[in-house]
């Protein structure tokens, strides 16, 4: 009964959904104090390579290797992220895009480590683990009656969606402290924010390397999830795109940036019977939404409303 | 505000609805897993994850008019009957493996050709080797493909099989005991045809005077040739695509470089005669496919390809339009659309007859079949003596 509903390729779509949702929280948080970055793809590749690699030379555990290249990730952002600083805007989004684009021609080059373009191949496959795990613990995926291939992708879409979960939980949680209301008032005024005593220096840093971090353990479970990782993988292309997922579903609100991945991943997937023309549909999508809505689909006027119609209360 | 607001709703709501419609039409592809038709022919449904949208379409597009050609073909000999389900896998390894997963959540599917690029398969096809369904690249030339596992298959000319094959008969007649090389090094087809180049280079005791690299779509190439130019050598081995390698071929004999080049399989196109003009003159490759052949069986390939699609194939449309012919091959000698009975009798395929020649499989089912080496001469690829 469960084995008919679990179709494995719906379980892979909503894999990637949950990985571009963590990538558009990783832009959302530093735009959230006013921080353009467009580094998310360089964090994501750092993480993804470090994880790879660790877990292929040395035999590490799958979740021992996602923290070392989330945290590889994180230091790299707090040691772009200081002297960045003295940058805002668009300058600091060239030079994060920049940024993005050495650490690609790093792995590139760096031949013998990282084997070029050609990129790692046989990387431990986050669900198979897990299930070889599970079997020595004396279960098997057939007593709950499901094939082995399906309790694989189910593994790996339970544990995206329990990361998500704890990472939307933290940054809602963030927004309503004090670390919240301090990024918050130096996105509106960085100037009247310092005046206030607020040290925009390390919360700038704290939101930089926070995106930086949720950015690399995307990236790390990304080379779980798909096996097989090489240089083209974070391209700015994957740097736009992230930031599509943002801008796209709505940058003010965090909620905005979960419905932006949620949408912009589902879509070329379910406009797949009309071929070649999915892309064409979703750049028009992107084009009328810009004219029509430039903030994004969601805002927090429009969640003001919804508010109002439930009960007090409801998600920000 | 508000009235924008309710416009939007509307907008918003219809685009759901859509979505919904579409979902829903996307659940009713189960059907019964059926060998024979209705006059008792057999058939057979392949899956197809081909380069479609984006940069690279072209090759997709090559790929996909081979195999629908091939399928015409066949389906008209009347012996097997074949169904492509055809997905679109946009470059990206990660939407190719989304591809592969929707084609294999239909249990009718017999065998799967692609994805069109080396970096998606490797994603897809250690996946659908663990499902126990063959996998068959007709473009993915980087070493290593065909060992993913026993049921990946290649029918592409791997760069290890045509550049040893180029650079032989190039220093036979040359002479040439200097070689210098230049080589895209993000793009994982000349990455591996560097290192094929490279190894080979070493193995026939060429001395290798500098290796010089470039960036995708760099449009500047004096500071390498110049480079090369001055160590005198006697052989260019270049790893690209037409496209740059045409381009640094004519900024080489712009420079007075007249030595010969070798490319790898990236490099054989009609386009590098179009871009660079008399300066391709001197290039040497090797090439399963020599579109100006006078082979009959070539010249009915291109001529029915030139009716359907309006354009001439290339190297992909027929390594395509092979494949599906090997499949067909295999299903017939197989006798049922099982998955493990078409896989024994795939790897079995032995001196099957091709527009490419014969064509059969080692033992890793790496492809094993002649390789054509051609030379650009008077602005014109001919066989090279």
């Amino acid at each position: 009964m469960l084995g008919e509903i679990l179709n494995t390729y719906y379980l892979q779509i909503g894999s990637f959904i949950l990985i571009n949702i963590m990538l558009a929280i990783s832009v959302y948080v530093p735009l959230s104090s006013g921080q353009l970055s467009l580094g998310s793809a360089g964090f994501m590749g750092v993480g993804a390579y470090t994880s790879a690699l660790l877990t292929i030379h040395f035999d590490l555990p799958i979740f021992v290797g996602v923290i070392a290249g989330a945290l590889a990730a994180s230091i790299l952002g707090v040691i772009v992220g200081i002297p960045s600083l003295r940058l805002s805007g668009v300058y600091l989004a060239i030079a994060t895009l920049g940024l993005g684009e050495v650490i690609r021609v790093i792995f590139v080059n760096w031949d013998s480590l990282t084997k070029g373009s050609v990129g790692l191949t046989g990387i431990p496959q986050l669900g198979r683990e897990i299930l070889e795990f599970s079997r020595g613990l004396g279960f098997e995926p057939a007593m709950i009656g499901i094939r082995n291939n399906q309790f694989v992708f189910l593994s790996i879409f339970l544990v995206l969606l329990i990361l998500v979960i704890a990472i939307l939980w933290f940054v809602i949680r963030q927004q309503n402290s004090r670390v919240g209301r301090a990024l918050q008032s130096i996105n509106m005024d960085d100037r009247a924010a310092e005046s206030m005593g607020i040290n925009i220096t390390h919360y700038k840093v704290v939101a930089f390397t926070q995106g930086a971090f949720f950015a690399g353990l995307a990236g790390a479970l990304f080379a779980h999830v798909i096996g097989y990782i090489s240089p083209a993988d974070f391209s700015y292309h994957r740097a736009v795109e992230v930031l599509i997922f943002t801008v796209f579903g709505g940058s003010e609100v965090i909620i905005g940036s979960v419905f932006g991945a949620f949408f912009l991943t589902l879509m070329p997937e379910v406009l797949r019977f009309v071929s070649e023309f999915r892309y064409i549909i979703y750049g028009i999508l992107l084009v009328v939404l810009m004219a029509v809505r430039p903030q994004g689909i969601l805002d927090a006027n429009l969640l003001k409303k919804f508010k109002f119609k439930r009960s007090k209360g409801g998600v920000r | 505000m508000r009235k924008l607001n309710k416009k939007l709703f509307s907008i918003l709501s219809i685009v759901m609805l859509l979505l919904l419609a579409a979902c829903g039409g996307g659940n009713t592809t189960t059907e019964s897993n059926s060998n024979t038709g209705e006059d008792g022919v057999l058939s057979a449904k392949f899956g197809v994850i081909s380069y479609l949208t984006g940069a690279g379409a072209a090759y997709g597009e090559a790929i996909t008019n081979g195999l629908k050609l091939a399928q015409q073909d066949i389906n008209a000999l009347g012996e097997v009957n074949i169904e492509l389900v055809i997905e679109d896998s946009a470059g990206k390894a990660d939407q190719a493996l989304n591809a592969a997963q929707k084609i294999m959540s239909d249990d009718s599917i017999t065998a799967i050709i692609g994805p069109t690029l080396s970096t998606e398969f490797f994603a897809v096809a250690p996946e659908v080797d663990l499902n126990g369904i063959p996998i068959l690249g007709t473009s993915t030339t980087v070493d290593g493909i065909p060992e993913i596992g026993d049921y990946v298959f290649r029918n592409a000319v791997p760069e290890s099989l045509a550049i040893p094959a180029a650079i032989e008969k190039a220093v036979e007649r040359t002479g040439a005991t200097k070689v210098a090389m230049i080589y895209g090094n993000d793009d994982a087809l000349t990455k591996g045809g560097f290192e094929v180049m490279e190894r080979t280079a070493k193995e026939m005791g060429l001395e290798i005077t500098t290796i010089e690299t470039y960036q995708e779509g760099q449009s500047d190439y004096n500071a390498q040739l110049t480079k090369i130019k001055n160590t005198n050598p006697d052989l260019i081995l270049a790893s690209a695509l037409y496209n740059e390698g045409a381009v640094i071929m004519d900024q080489a004999r712009k420079m007075g470089i007249e030595i010969p080049f070798v490319g790898g399989n990236g490099f054989n196109s009609p386009q590098a005669i179009e871009i660079a003009g008399d300066a391709a003159n001197g290039l040497i490759v090797a090439t399963p496919y020599f579109g100006e052949s006078s082979d009959p069986k070539i010249v009915e390939f291109n001529e029915k390809y030139e009716k359907e699609f309006g354009k001439k194939p290339d190297q992909f449309a027929a390594q395509a339009y092979d494949a599906l012919f090997i499949y067909a091959d295999a299903l017939k000698r197989a006798g049922s659309s099982d998955r493990e009975a078409f896989r024994e009798s795939l790897a079995e395929t032995k001196d099957l007859e091709g527009i490419l020649g014969k064509f059969s499989f080692d033992e890793v089912g790496d492809v094993i079949m002649d390789v054509t080496v051609l030379e650009i001469k008077d602005g014109k690829f001919i066989e090279f003596e």
